[in-house]
């Protein structure tokens, strides 16, 4: 399975791999264009392939006020 | 996916809106030749130029403050201490970690002790805690810039925040807002420094993507004030926009901002309608000084004076 983090939310999902980054954001209901998404020290494009075993972090860009 | 710049490197960063994807080298000449473009397009900075950069901790102004170092600018951070609890504490740690990471140290403003906290003067002024904090921290911006010789003061704002404000502006058909929406507010002889956007043309991915390749720690937890923030509502329907049609909101903002029309300083809009004609800088400015403490007013007193003593008086009665 991959780990799924999503810090700011508090939130953590797990989905069965291999799959694509934009594959997962659908799957948690996030936009694509409201955040990036890392793996460890590296930055993830929407059509990177994630393994099982892997963890991803999907950190929300939107800033308001 | 291959770097589109130099086809060697795999791609850390796709940007639909430009039809590219780049490895973090190659994003870093973009991201910050679409900061230059955004400097040069409306004159924003110039060489000599000391440059006041609000930072507040999140990643914009942050990447704001490392992208101008690294192009050589002359800079100075300034962090307002806006008095919330636990969320300032931490952010401010970002900005002093950042800064001595960069051998600075930044000017702060603690607005505990200027008598002003934003939840206590939000609530006491009935006002909501954004609309204070904006009044607040221009003050500030302003004020600080002015008494230590800065020529310029610049502030984080990116192209989501502002196609976000200009569609909140639209929504309202609000033409004094729009008149006055612009990357550039020139200085005026009556004591307001000039006031930049530089990242007006980068998008927020764009910013967070290169704040997470280049290491800056930035805070990720959102001010615990702007929950209800009507900006992030307009973000929402913006981004969703953007998903089905990607490079709708650059389009939106730099469509807009050619209607204003030639964007240099004190010359007239062309050919627009009355709606979208820029306040050039020499209208609608504040008409004198304000009485207490003599910074550009409309009225009598400033807006932030007249909220400081009213904070001031109803901590007397507690």
């Amino acid at each position: 399975m991959i780990r799924v983090r999503i810090p700011q939310k508090n939130k953590e999902i797990e989905v069965r791999g291999p799959r694509r980054v934009m594959d997962i954001l659908a799957e948690a209901g996030v936009r694509p264009t409201t955040v990036i998404v890392t793996r460890g020290k590296d930055l993830l494009t929407k059509d990177q392939r994630v393994e099982d075993g892997e963890t991803i972090d999907i950190l929300s860009v939107v800033s308001g006020g | 996916m291959k770097c589109k710049r130099c086809g060697k490197t795999p791609a850390s960063v796709d940007l639909p809106s430009h039809h590219s994807a780049f490895c973090p080298d190659c994003f870093f000449v973009f991201f910050r030749r679409q900061v230059e473009e955004g400097i040069r397009r409306f004159a924003l900075l110039a060489p000599g130029d000391r440059v006041l950069v609000c930072v507040s901790g999140g990643k914009d102004s942050l990447v704001l403050w490392d992208v101008l170092m690294e192009l050589g600018y002359r800079t100075e951070g300034l962090y307002i201490d806006l008095g919330i609890e636990g969320y300032s504490a931490r952010s401010k740690e970002k900005v002093l970690a950042y800064a001595a990471s960069r051998g600075k140290e930044p000017i702060v403003v603690d607005l505990r002790a200027e008598g002003v906290p934003i939840p206590e003067a939000a609530r006491i002024g009935r006002k909501e805690e954004c609309a204070v904090c904006g009044t607040v921290k221009r003050y500030f911006f302003n004020r600080v810039a002015a008494q230590r010789g800065f020529s310029v003061v610049a502030t984080g704002h990116n192209l989501d925040d502002e196609a976000a404000r200009l569609l909140g502006n639209l929504l309202h058909w609000d033409a004094d807002h729009l008149s006055r929406q612009h990357p550039l507010l020139p200085e005026s002889s009556d004591g307001l420094v000039r006031k930049v956007k530089p990242l007006w043309r980068v998008s927020e991915v764009e910013t967070a993507s290169y704040g997470f390749l280049k290491g800056i720690d930035y805070v990720t937890e959102e001010c615990p004030m702007s929950v209800d923030a009507t900006s992030l509502v307009y973000k929402e329907a913006l981004s969703l926009i953007e998903d089905a049609m990607p490079g709708t909101r650059t389009r939106f903002y730099s469509g807009f901002l050619q209607k204003h029309g030639d964007a240099k300083p004190g010359a007239a809009p062309m050919d627009v309608p009355e709606l979208f004609a820029r306040d050039t800088g020499e209208e609608d400015r504040p008409a004198g000084t304000c009485g207490v403490c003599g910074a550009p007013a409309y009225t009598e007193t400033c807006s932030y004076c007249r909220l400081k003593e009213k904070v001031r008086k109803a901590m007397e009665r507690r």
